[in-house]
């Protein structure tokens, strides 16, 4: 960690005022480098006014310095407070790195908290999260893992199991005594209440991911049917090209929009059709891809007309995803259709785009999850509940075959050493200690 | 006068130091052991027993690495019992009932007739240094003698003081003699004293108990002995044991006379250990509990002394008596010595490496009681392995630090140095992370060839050892033997297992639930040229492999940071973003590795991120 890393901590653009942030053992020489008059000894958690001088300006800026281990990072660090603005906000930073610091990379600064122990593993994720937050539920779930919602999860969980485990380990060390030892069937039921608690915190994933990365959703029809409509629709802009050309959009287009906190990733397709022309095949078979990774589809179809047959052909092949019908141009409609979910729209008139809305949002969205406090929204977390889960199983599975305890605690302790995977601590508390709280031995 | 030179000098012939004795003169050092009574060498001070959950491992790690406590307790045993016998093969653990008087003159024989050794009653006084290097040593009756090595096993007997009822003495256990001048010389060398406490219960005369009220448990005649050199041979079961209860006239003479207790009137200081808490304890802090159970043990073969496990005390001597005839069966028990709880110094084993070498004093080593544990199983493991790391120092030979996949010797010893301990520390199957392969049966298979390096197991021993080897080897391969469907079917069914239609492979049967390569063997008449034993352990292998394969994968992760070594002379107080806490638990400790230092208590998971980045970073 020898490198000084610097880095502008608000948006770049035009602001009252910018803040330039230095982390490493170098802050305090650096940013003395572009000072008029360096600061001999600068005192910790204290605001200093100091004229900052470079070849091409000058600005007074407000310095205060944040002493190791008692910053965000848990190094020296120094916030500069210059005047808004991109030049001098840069010109700033320009200096600094000629003067020996290095621009930060992306979550550095949060990195560096983590890896000088200011942070939890998922607290540290929480904060990266929280940054790249987009909409309003992303933010709450970010905000609840950066205050420890889910590590408080993960150790009442892992505080579960040592219970059960102190259990198990009492009844093989002291095998002679006269203890109530927890039957098998006790056993089975605790397992299977935690089991059941570590499903519950995965199934909270699918949506968690969803706020996180945002909905995405694939719109689909044959050409001309209005998909790029529909997309500018949602979108309340003009994104895509509309013309009444057949095969238009080659490309696939994504754009977002945010409704009730969740971010949508609308992603317009390219006609699917076949097509002799090489550019427009090459927009099909995108197409083709981007409809694997959807959450949901949105088929297009015409009501001025009846199904065609690649239509037909379509539809049945994405028969297994979740699709919502829209039936475009009811304005002018000559057809009824009957979709199990189907939703009657006008882009041209803009009937029912908010009722759209709201049913790709309900269609995807689980609500009873959202309100949950704790809601996984990060892979890594998943495949930890997951491995923890399956170790709850196996353990299970021993139960039924054998009454070996000590097979059946290989598996409990792997379950905790998987939990603790998510929070970095997987130090067992002292079984021991809660053995001797609970049960009555000694020779 | 000229001074006697020894390479080293053992000081105490408990459990301890007759493993550490042994084990430096059986390495060719010119060896001295002193005790305070040549009456009291490994004597069993509390419980008339050897082995039990977890202490049955350490006992045959120590035989197979060539220590005497297996031998010796197979020599004096009177009672051999497997516990755990229901839940399976790694929990499994040897009890013997020994008698206490032949295991002391069994192993005072083997002492008296080991080359390089010479046994003297004196009492260390004072270890001389010089620049931080052991010297020498001299007696309270102002021997002195010149040495490079000393390992102090001193048990409970320094400045040992015993607890009944009022009447409190400073004497050591069963009024032996205590140490009051050694302790002075150890703060001196810096270390830290601290005071613990345990307790001893009652002995009753026999014939004064009515057996035909308790309950009897009888030794078992099936089961392999403690050593690996006595393969095939069958226990010696000639005594029984019984099991009686505490009744609610018993709690309530407890609860109505507690200020009697000095546990309880504030005379003891000691720590007392959870789990072996005398009965005034067990009462008061677990009040609910209608009744506990006691053993009934019998001492010794020529005495009709009984020892009451379970029922160890403080109280006044005419209290003892009411309690003890509170119980069923012992309306007009005799007792014949009183139960007493007795204080004494130990160290704080924080202070000592992880060869049990003191960190300040280079050939000072540490081993048993005086370190904080309870047991004799973990006083005569770490005697043994004091005794192999003073040799190997003295030969200029790299140490041996047993690691927690090793053996329970590893666990115990890296508790000790790592997390230490603030109460009399006893050996359990939970402390092993491990323990599906750190089994009593495949103690010789783990540690054969480490006691082999270190010159202790002999030739008749590791002739044993590569047999089994090699026989474990061979049946292994058997196992592709297949059986057709129609001769196993019937005996299939007879195991209420599922039918099957073609060939299979004995490998593949013992993978079912009720299959074993025992009944296969008996069963189909196959692999008799192989023992019982061979065909337990490849049956073990093979049955739990999947489990032992997790356990192997638990322990190759783990070893990832076992291996990120730390300077043993680090300052840890120059790594930034280190809490003050954690500075100063590892400038204490001084860890050899990642791995070590994630285990002492106050270090998080955060600190350690700390060190790996700086380890890392450093590189």
């Amino acid at each position: 960690m020898e490198k000084t890393i610097c880095a502008i901590s608000t948006p770049i653009g035009v602001g009252g005022i910018s803040v330039i942030r230095l982390s490493g053992k170098e802050s305090i020489n650096i940013v003395n480098t572009i000072l008029e008059n360096k600061i001999e000894n600068l005192e910790p958690r204290k605001m200093l006014l100091k004229k900052i001088k470079t070849k091409s300006f000058c600005d007074n800026a407000i310095i205060a310095y944040f002493k190791a281990p008692f910053s965000y990072t848990g190094e020296d660090v120094i916030e500069i407070q210059c005047h808004g603005g991109i030049y001098i906000t840069n010109e700033i930073l320009k200096a600094l790195i000629k003067n020996g610091a290095t621009i930060a990379e992306n979550g550095e600064f949060t990195k560096r908290a983590f890896l000088n122990g200011k942070l939890s593993l998922d607290k540290a994720e929480g904060v990266i999260d929280m940054i790249n937050a987009e909409s309003e539920e992303q933010a709450k779930a970010a905000y609840s893992l950066m205050n420890g919602n889910l590590s408080t999860d993960i150790k009442s969980m892992q505080d579960v199991l040592t219970d059960i485990l102190a259990e198990v380990e009492v009844s093989i060390d002291y095998p002679e005594h006269d203890i109530e030892y927890t039957t098998t069937q006790k056993f089975v039921e605790k397992v299977t209440n935690l089991k059941e608690k570590i499903n519950n915190l995965i199934n909270t994933s699918e949506t968690g991911m969803l706020i996180k990365n945002g909905i995405n959703v694939a719109i689909l029809g044959s050409p001309n049917v209005g998909k790029s409509s529909l997309m500018n629709a949602l979108l309340g802009y003009k994104r895509a090209i509309v013309t009444n050309i057949a095969g238009t959009t080659r490309d696939t287009i994504t754009e977002s929009y945010v409704y009730n906190g969740i971010k949508v990733n609308l992603i317009d397709t390219a006609g699917i059709r076949e097509s002799d022309n090489e550019v427009e095949q090459i927009g099909i078979s995108l197409a083709k891809e981007k409809l694997d990774t959807a959450d949901l589809i949105l088929f297009v179809i015409d009501s001025t007309r009846q199904l065609n047959d690649d239509e037909k052909e379509l539809l049945d092949k994405i028969k297994n995803k979740k699709v919502v019908i829209v039936i475009n141009k009811i304005d002018e409609k000559k057809h009824e259709f009957t979709f199990e979910n189907q939703i009657e729209i006008s882009t041209l008139k803009n009937l029912n785009i908010e009722k759209l809305k709201q049913k790709i949002y309900d269609e995807i969205i689980n609500k009873n999850i959202i309100g949950n406090s704790t809601i996984i929204t990060n892979t890594r977390h998943k495949i930890a509940l997951e491995n923890a889960q399956k170790s709850l199983e196996d353990s299970l599975k021993t139960l039924e075959n054998t009454e070996n305890l000590e097979l059946f605690s290989i598996d409990l302790q792997n379950a905790f050493l998987f939990l603790g995977e998510i929070t970095g601590d997987s130090n067992k508390e002292n079984i021991i200690d809660r053995i001797f709280s609970k049960f009555c031995l000694g020779k | 006068m000229e001074k006697k030179y020894y390479d080293a000098i053992v000081v105490g012939a408990g459990h301890a130091g007759v493993e550490a004795a042994l084990s430096l003169a059986r390495t060719n050092n010119k060896t001295l052991l002193l005790t305070l009574s040549l009456d009291a060498i490994a004597f069993l001070a509390c419980n008339p027993s050897i082995g039990g959950t977890a202490k049955g491992q350490l006992v045959s790690e120590i035989d197979a690495l060539g220590g005497e406590m297996g031998v010796n307790a197979d020599k004096a045993t009177i009672q051999l019992r497997m516990l755990n016998r229901g839940k399976g093969i790694a929990v499994q653990s040897l009890r013997a009932q020994a008698d206490k008087n032949l295991y002391h003159i069994f192993m005072k024989q083997t002492l008296e007739n080991t080359e390089n050794l010479d046994i003297k009653q004196a009492e260390a006084k004072e270890i001389l240094t010089k620049d931080n290097k052991v010297v020498g040593l001299i007696t309270t009756q102002g021997e002195e003698f010149e040495c490079k090595s000393i390992i102090v096993c001193s048990g409970v007997y320094l400045n040992s003081r015993i607890f009944v009822g009022d009447y409190n003495e400073a004497i050591g256990p069963n009024n032996f003699k205590p140490s009051n001048n050694f302790t002075k010389s150890l703060i001196d060398l810096g270390l830290e004293i601290r005071r613990f406490k345990t307790g001893t219960p009652m002995r009753v005369h026999s014939d004064s108990i009515d057996y035909s009220v308790l309950e009897i448990q009888k030794g078992e005649d099936n089961i392999q002995l403690f050593s690996f050199l006595n393969e095939g041979k069958k226990p010696n079961n000639i005594k029984d044991c019984y099991l009686a209860y505490t009744n609610e006239t018993t709690h309530e003479l407890i609860r109505n006379n507690l200020e009697k207790f000095p546990m309880y009137s504030g005379e003891i200081v000691g720590v007392g250990p959870r789990y072996c808490p005398s009965i005034e304890t067990k009462i008061m802090r677990f009040s609910d509990k209608e009744r506990h159970q006691l053993f009934i043990e019998p001492e010794s073969l020529n005495t009709k002394e009984v020892y009451i496990q379970g029922f160890s005390t403080s109280a006044p001597v005419y209290l003892q008596e009411q309690m003890l005839h509170s119980l069923k069966g012992f309306e007009n028990a005799k007792i014949m010595r009183d139960a007493y709880a007795i204080e004494y110094d130990c160290i704080n084993s924080l202070q000592l490496l992880p060869t049990l070498e003191y960190k300040n004093v280079s050939g000072l080593y540490f081993a048993g009681q005086v370190n904080g544990t309870s047991g004799y199983e973990e006083a005569a493991s770490q005697g043994l392995i004091a005794g192999i790391n003073a040799n190997l120092k003295m030969k200029n030979k790299e140490p041996l630090i047993l690691s927690r996949s090793d053996a329970y010797i590893g666990v115990l010893i890296d508790d000790l140095v790592t997390k230490g301990t603030n109460e009399p520390y006893r050996m359990m199957t939970s402390r092993a992370e491990y323990r599906l392969v750190l089994r009593q049966d495949n103690a010789d298979l783990r540690l054969t060839e480490i006691g082999r390096n270190v010159g202790l197991v002999t030739d008749e021993r590791y002739e044993i050892f590569t047999n089994k080897k090699q026989q474990i080897e061979t049946l292994t391969k058997e196992l592709n033997t297949l059986i057709k469907a129609d001769k196993l079917n019937p005996f299939l069914e007879k195991l209420g297992e599922n039918n099957v239609e073609s060939s299979v492979s004995v490998y593949n049967l013992i993978k079912r639930n009720n299959v074993t390569l025992q009944n296969i063997s008996e069963y189909f008449n196959l692999f008799k040229n192989y023992s019982p034993t061979i065909i337990e352990e490849v049956n073990t292998t093979v049955k739990y492999e999947g489990y032992i394969k997790k356990q192997k994968e638990q322990i190759e992760s783990a070893k990832k940071q076992e291996d990120m070594i730390l300077d043993k002379d680090f300052d840890y107080s120059k790594i930034l973003g280190l809490r003050l806490e954690a500075i100063q638990k590892l400038n204490e400790i001084k860890p050899l590795n990642i791995g070590q230092a994630s285990r002492i208590s106050g270090i998080s998971p955060a600190d350690i991120n700390v060190l790996i980045v700086y380890l890392k970073t450093k590189k």
